[in-house]
């Protein structure tokens, strides 16, 4: 364990070493959010769209976009580059499980994560006026889901990374996958607007525990036993994909090509 | 200057060789490319199935809208992508060598390296100008098309000089990553969108501060004849401003540069 605590640890600290790089790419997070309030305010000034008024929406986008913010600080980046200049293999000689070490550096960004999270939901009741608020139960349910979401956004992009043994190019891979998350998570566009040729796949993918799942429940869209199906669902993602991370890791090992060293 | 340019051909050339010896990336980074352009398309049409209209912009106004900005925003990993290499250069100190060769170093950092995903968002943008314009009511003449094409290449000109402020910022930000340019870029995809849509603080900032609002909205407005559309004509002087402010700030970038120390 105490390994492990140590990579999460200096994960944090490698965020918090380059300060200003992470205040600039937090007012960019944020210029985004505002960007998309301002575009949904004008979209919802004639009237709700597929159930959502202004206030739910609100609450929508920012769910979304904590939920697209946890887990960006750059851990598969370094997974990638490691791999890339065959760093991999020092790492493969550590007595470490190189998943469960990859995903302590995961959630060493969190804690950074979460301030910027809290600091852009009180921008939100300042400035736009209040914010939709659930109960206790319904609260209760989304903290759990949220929490579900970190390690679930772990899995994909270290699934995603992998595919770095094979490929010489990190960012078209990282990119496509962000495009496809966006889309089926309901980060772009709540999956209930989605025309049904999309909606249909986005309902059976794992990505709309990401976005969808939280926001459902955040929004009392999802109670009782609904919503405990969404909680199971996203936590049998979460163990799927993470032993299917395993199954690929053994045959990705296979690729790797280290030269000198 | 034809020194220059063909200076600037041959690096351009000589990444494109080696990113082309990649065959999977390179269909990777296509559709990845591609597959941004069409999450704006199917945002705006699955929006537009619900409302008739943005702010006085119909569906193919706002595809074309949207479309100009992807288009453009194509052409920076094509032709720029170094850029976005300076920080990780100035980082590691090499920027040494562009230093010692007999070429303008700002010709040698842009062309640096080539992004191929430019090419998905071109082909994606280009569809959507192509289905806007065709779907558009616009009074079509000789005048028309020659500036909309004028005001085609100015939004060009400004998106790949801010392309080249931002990360010229490295100079004085630091770090590996070009943080600045990704934030500076970043925002400006808030233009896809009709500018009257914002607060009267975001219009001013894209209009005055960071003229975003030229690389899309108000050429589109002229070609259209929105309301004020006559500010579209002010594209080239403002593109003409915006190649000064790059040259100025990578210089004084430049004079700042002190290496890594070997």
């Amino acid at each position: 364990m105490r390994p492990y605590l140590g990579l999460l640890r200096m994960s944090t600290r490698r965020i918090l070493t380059y300060r200003l790089n992470s205040l600039i790419l937090w007012i960019g997070g944020a210029t985004f959010l505002a960007g998309s309030l301002a575009v949904w305010h004008a979209l919802l000034s004639q009237g709700a769209i597929g159930g959502y008024d202004w206030d739910q929406m609100k609450a929508y986008l920012l769910v979304g976009w904590a939920t697209a913010s946890i887990g960006s600080a750059y851990g598969d980046w370094w997974m990638a580059s490691r791999i890339f200049d065959g760093h991999v293999a020092t790492d493969l000689t550590k007595p470490l499980d190189y998943q469960w070490a990859r995903f302590s550096e995961h959630m060493g960004g969190l804690a950074t994560e979460f301030i910027a999270i809290a600091i852009a939901a009180t921008a939100i009741v300042t400035f736009t006026g209040g914010l939709v608020v659930p109960g206790p139960g319904q609260a209760l349910l989304f903290a759990v889901s949220f929490l579900l979401v970190a390690p679930l956004k772990f899995t994909i992009a270290y699934i995603t990374t992998m595919a770095c043994f094979w490929t010489q190019n990190f960012m078209g891979v990282s990119w496509a996958k962000d495009a496809v998350v966006t889309l089926f998570s309901g980060a772009l566009i709540p999956l209930a607007l989605l025309p049904a040729w999309l909606a249909g796949p986005a309902a059976v993918l794992p990505f709309a525990s990401i976005t969808a799942t939280p926001a459902a429940l955040y929004l009392g869209q999802a109670t009782g036993w609904e919503a405990l199906r969404l909680l199971a669902v996203q936590a049998a993602w979460v163990l799927v994909l993470w032993w299917g991370a395993r199954l690929i890791w053994r045959r990705a090992l296979r690729a790797l090509t280290v030269h000198g060293g | 200057m034809r020194r220059t340019l063909r200076i600037y051909r041959r690096s351009l050339g000589a990444h494109l060789r080696a990113v082309l010896e990649y065959e999977a990336d390179f269909w990777v980074l296509i559709v990845a490319g591609l597959l941004f352009q069409v999450l704006n398309l199917i945002f705006l049409s699955a929006v537009f199935a619900h409302v008739p209209a943005l702010n006085g912009w119909s569906y193919p106004e706002a595809v074309l809208l949207a479309g100009t900005y992807g288009f453009v925003n194509g052409l920076g990993p094509l032709f720029f992508e170094g850029t976005w290499r300076l920080a990780g250069k100035i980082n590691h100190g090499e920027l040494d060598y562009p230093l010692t060769r007999p070429a303008p170093v700002l010709v040698q950092v842009v062309s640096g390296g080539i992004g191929l995903h430019g090419v998905g968002d071109l082909i994606g943008g280009g569809a959507m100008i192509g289905w806007g314009l065709a779907h558009s009511d616009i009074d079509w003449s000789p005048a028309r098309i020659g500036g909309g094409l004028l005001l085609l290449a100015s939004s060009a000109t400004i998106l790949l000089s801010l392309i080249v402020v931002g990360n010229a910022a490295s100079f004085w930000v630091g770090g590996n990553h070009p943080v600045f340019a990704m934030t500076l870029i970043r925002t400006g995809d808030m233009a896809k969108y009709p500018l009257s849509i914002y607060g009267v603080a975001v219009r001013a900032t894209f209009t005055v501060l960071v003229p975003y609002a030229f690389i899309s909205f108000f050429p589109a407005s002229w070609l259209l004849g929105k309301e004020s559309a006559w500010i579209g004509l002010l594209t080239p002087l403002v593109a003409l401003y915006c190649v000064y402010l790059a040259r100025l700030v990578f210089r004084l970038g430049l004079r700042r540069y002190d290496s890594a120390g070997h």
